[in-house]
């Protein structure tokens, strides 16, 4: 204590090491201090050796991708859960998305605001949610007995060609549909392999407020351009060009 | 396990597995043993996709499960086998290399699906394979069998842990999990199967509208009602051994550079006849005589014993100590010292990783202080005939990267700086932990670079995917070159121009995971052999 005020007098700028031993001589200009964080990306000052180029090479890179891509096409690529957004309740389309969620919490009948009905444009609307099944069969009897769900019933397997839908998986969505009219969750749609090959990632989470639909381009082999789907759940963020229902 | 690895598995099991699984995955890593409800509670996630989720991860052997007492079932997770992810690709071009298309797939399906049984497998790899051949031919099932049966030998594939049944299940309620247990000896057992088919080729979407109807029917009526002859009989890829040939075949290509290629097929004929005798984790092989190993060269060889014995003493004498000479019965004993070889190539590893990152010069000071272990800074300025400005800076550059460490020696007891030796050294083991760590760093650098070029462009990607599609489904129908122009002229060139630049970045960043993957793989190597050796 009673050195603190004199430690800053005396002593001033000692080491508790000899500097010469590690060769830093007296009187050495020393670099200057660091007064910031090293720079992100630092300049290279030796350019790297190229990558290793030849059959082998190539070939080893082509199983790569499509490996990569096999993997997402496979039963073991879990998607994850997106909340299905039914038909709004007219009383509600004056309000916002924030507004909405706060009418959700308040009345108890919260979840009835969106009342389920399958539409047309949700067979193009591309969100990967699942309901409790699992997509394949594994061996029951080497799980522990905790973790057995229900197998879902194979759906025929996909070429990679276009195909039509199928009607026999329509009719099976509308049971399924009936029986999750209070629910929110949506049943898993395969849309066509196009979407999932190797070079793309897995599609962002489609918020609420930020489905956006590229009005230029063919998407999903319709005649309409893809704002033709809009459900009208964005109104009050949007600019109202393509609304159908009446304004109050 | 270090925050790179454990961002690098979670960024391995989101692309393979999606996010629900990689969410599980990590939380697993990060936490330990845990038990069902733990894992819902913490992670948030409801009970069915976490049921899902493990039931992946315990089918590709990343998750193992265990009763404990109260009947609670506890999961755990092995960080280190979810990255053996980022090699599959090289464990998959392996068996093509030595065993051709059919055990290439063979690996791959076992890689891709975890676990399966052989049956399933020589059916999937049967239809696959036919696929690929002209029209009219199919792919016969013994063939794919006899390579299956070919890999089992060899140990590349082996069985999973089998459920043992209790015997007095009767009496007692089933347990919560099953207890698998499997016996040394018939962890590469083939069952006996008689598989008679062929491949069926998928039907073409012009037999898909007739085809369709029948389908629904089941294809083969036998196959449901029929029992599956192996089943239960689960077989995985026996990474282990992978591992084994890939060291092997690195020794023999260090032998090949530094000598010639004589030596080098003197050293793969000597891996050759130790690799049923050794285990894989030995440090050295069985000592193999001098008369062995010349019975057993290849036969277009035609060296005489007395070249043979030359380059064995060769070997022998080379500081590098690959081979080890550890008796004179039979014509000289040899070993070859997989210790020692692995320690030389992290050593030149890092040798070569300090050539390319600081130039020749510190790459000679680097050698230096690895040969003579302790150098003072005087010393390091005399022998390595550097100015003392430059040394001082070079040494300063890998101390602060760690590569080198300072070691003290105190004259006096009290350690007073003044009169204490300082001295630069290189510890190998904790250099080659740094430069791992670095790597697992890069992998994750290059894969989120590689995810984020993806997503940037993607728009475009769809684009060029959905007229690649309707090109196709065109010519499907038979189309005029004018069509197909005009189809193509549905990207524009500066579009071309981007998705060229986007696919040569994507191709470049890919090449470079696969290649930090085997620095990745020798670096682990000699770590794992170094720290059983202590």
């Amino acid at each position: 204590m009673a050195n603190r005020g004199g430690g800053r007098g005396r002593g001033r700028g000692q080491l508790t090491f000899n500097m010469e031993a590690v060769g830093i001589g007296k009187g050495d200009a020393l670099p200057p201090p660091t007064l910031q964080p090293s720079p992100l990306f630092p300049p290279l000052e030796f350019r790297p050796v190229p990558l290793p180029s030849g059959e082998e090479g190539e070939y080893v890179l082509a199983l790569k991708q499509e490996l990569r891509g096999a993997m997402r096409q496979l039963p073991y690529f879990i998607r994850p859960a997106i909340p299905k957004k039914g038909q709004l309740a007219s009383c509600w389309e004056h309000l916002n998305s924030a507004q909405l969620r706060e009418a959700q919490k308040r009345t108890h009948w919260g979840d009835r605001i969106y009342s389920y009905v399958e539409r047309y444009s949700d067979k193009y609307q591309t969100s990967g949610p699942i309901d409790s099944a699992i997509d394949w069969n594994p061996d029951w009897r080497r799980l522990p007995r905790e973790l057995k769900i229900r197998v879902r019933k194979l759906q025929k397997e996909r070429t990679t060609i276009l195909l039509p839908k199928r009607p026999p998986k329509a009719t099976e969505d509308k049971e399924e549909t009936i029986q999750k009219l209070e629910t929110l969750e949506k049943k898993e749609e395969e849309v066509t392999s196009e979407e999932e090959e190797e070079k793309e990632e897995e599609e962002e989470k489609e918020e609420e407020e930020e489905e956006e639909y590229d009005e230029e381009e063919h998407e999903e082999e319709t005649d309409y351009i893809m704002s033709y789907f809009d459900n009208g759940e964005d109104f009050g963020g949007d600019s109202d060009d393509n609304m159908d229902e009446a304004i109050y | 396990m270090t925050q790179a690895e454990i961002k690098l598995c979670s960024l391995m099991l989101q692309e393979h597995f999606g996010e629900i699984v990689e969410k599980i995955g990590v939380h697993l890593i990060r936490t330990g043993s845990q038990p069902l409800r733990v894992i819902v509670h913490d992670t948030g996630t409801s009970l069915d996709q976490v049921k899902k989720a493990l039931c992946v991860l315990i089918q590709h052997n990343l998750v193992i499960y265990q009763v404990h007492k109260r009947g609670v079932v506890e999961y755990e997770a092995h960080c280190s086998r979810v990255l053996r992810m980022l090699r599959y690709p090289r464990y998959i071009y392996t068996t093509k290399a030595l065993y051709g298309d059919t055990g290439e797939l063979i690996v791959e399906e076992l890689l891709l699906n975890g676990k399966m049984t052989m049956s399933a497998v020589v059916k999937k790899v049967a239809d696959r394979l036919t696929e690929t051949v002209e029209d009219g031919k199919t792919m016969d099932y013994a063939e794919v069998s006899n390579t299956f049966m070919q890999l089992a030998d060899t140990r590349f594939v082996q069985r999973c842990p089998m459920v043992h049944a209790p015997e007095n299940s009767d009496t007692q309620p089933p347990p919560p999990a099953p207890n698998l247990v499997i016996n040394e000896k018939d962890m590469y057992l083939v069952p006996k199967l008689s598989l008679i088919g062929k491949g069926k080729r998928r039907r073409s979407s012009d037999e898909d509208a007739a085809g369709e109807p029948a389908a629904k029917r089941p294809k083969h009526p036998t196959d449901n009602k029929e029992p599956i002859p192996d089943d239960g009989i689960y077989w995985q890829a026996n990474l282990d051994r992978f591992h084994q040939h890939f060291r092997d075949q690195t020794i023999v290509s260090a032998v090949a550079n530094r000598m010639d290629q004589t030596s080098s097929e003197i050293v793969r004929a000597m891996l050759r006849m130790s690799e049923v005798t050794t285990s894989s984790d030995a440090p050295f092989t069985q000592p193999l005589s001098s008369n062995e190993i010349f019975r057993s060269l290849p036969v277009g060889y035609n060296i005489s014993k007395q070249v043979l014995d030359q380059y064995l003493t060769l070997l022998a004498d080379d500081p590098l100590e690959f081979v080890g000479k550890s008796g004179d019965s039979g014509g000289g004993m040899y070993v070859i010292n997989f210790c020692k070889a692995l320690a030389s190539l992290a050593t030149a590893t890092l040798e070569s990783v300090i050539q390319e990152r600081f130039g020749s010069r510190c790459a000679r000071i680097f050698r230096l202080v690895l040969q003579k272990k302790h150098l003072e800074q005087k010393q390091v300025e005399d022998f390595a005939m550097i100015p003392a400005k430059e040394a001082k800076d070079m040494l300063y550059k890998m101390l602060s990267e760690n590569f080198i460490s300072l070691q003290e020696i105190p004259k006096t007891p009290d350690h007073a700086p003044s009169r204490t030796f300082y001295l630069y050294t290189v510890n190998v083991l904790s250099a080659a932990r740094m430069l791992l760590h670095r790597c697992y760093k890069s992998v994750t650098n290059l894969i989120e670079r590689r995810q984020f070029e993806t997503k940037e462009n993607k728009r475009l990607l769809e684009k060029s995917q959905r007229v690649e599609a309707i090109i196709a489904s065109v010519q499907a129908t038979g189309a005029e070159e004018a069509q197909l122009q005009e189809i193509e002229e549905m990207i524009t060139a500066p579009e071309r121009q981007q998705l060229e630049t986007l696919k040569r970045n994507v191709n470049k960043l890919d090449a470079s995971e696969i290649q930090v993957d085997e620095t990745i793989f020798l670096l682990e190597s000699y770590i794992e052999s170094t720290m059983k050796r202590q």
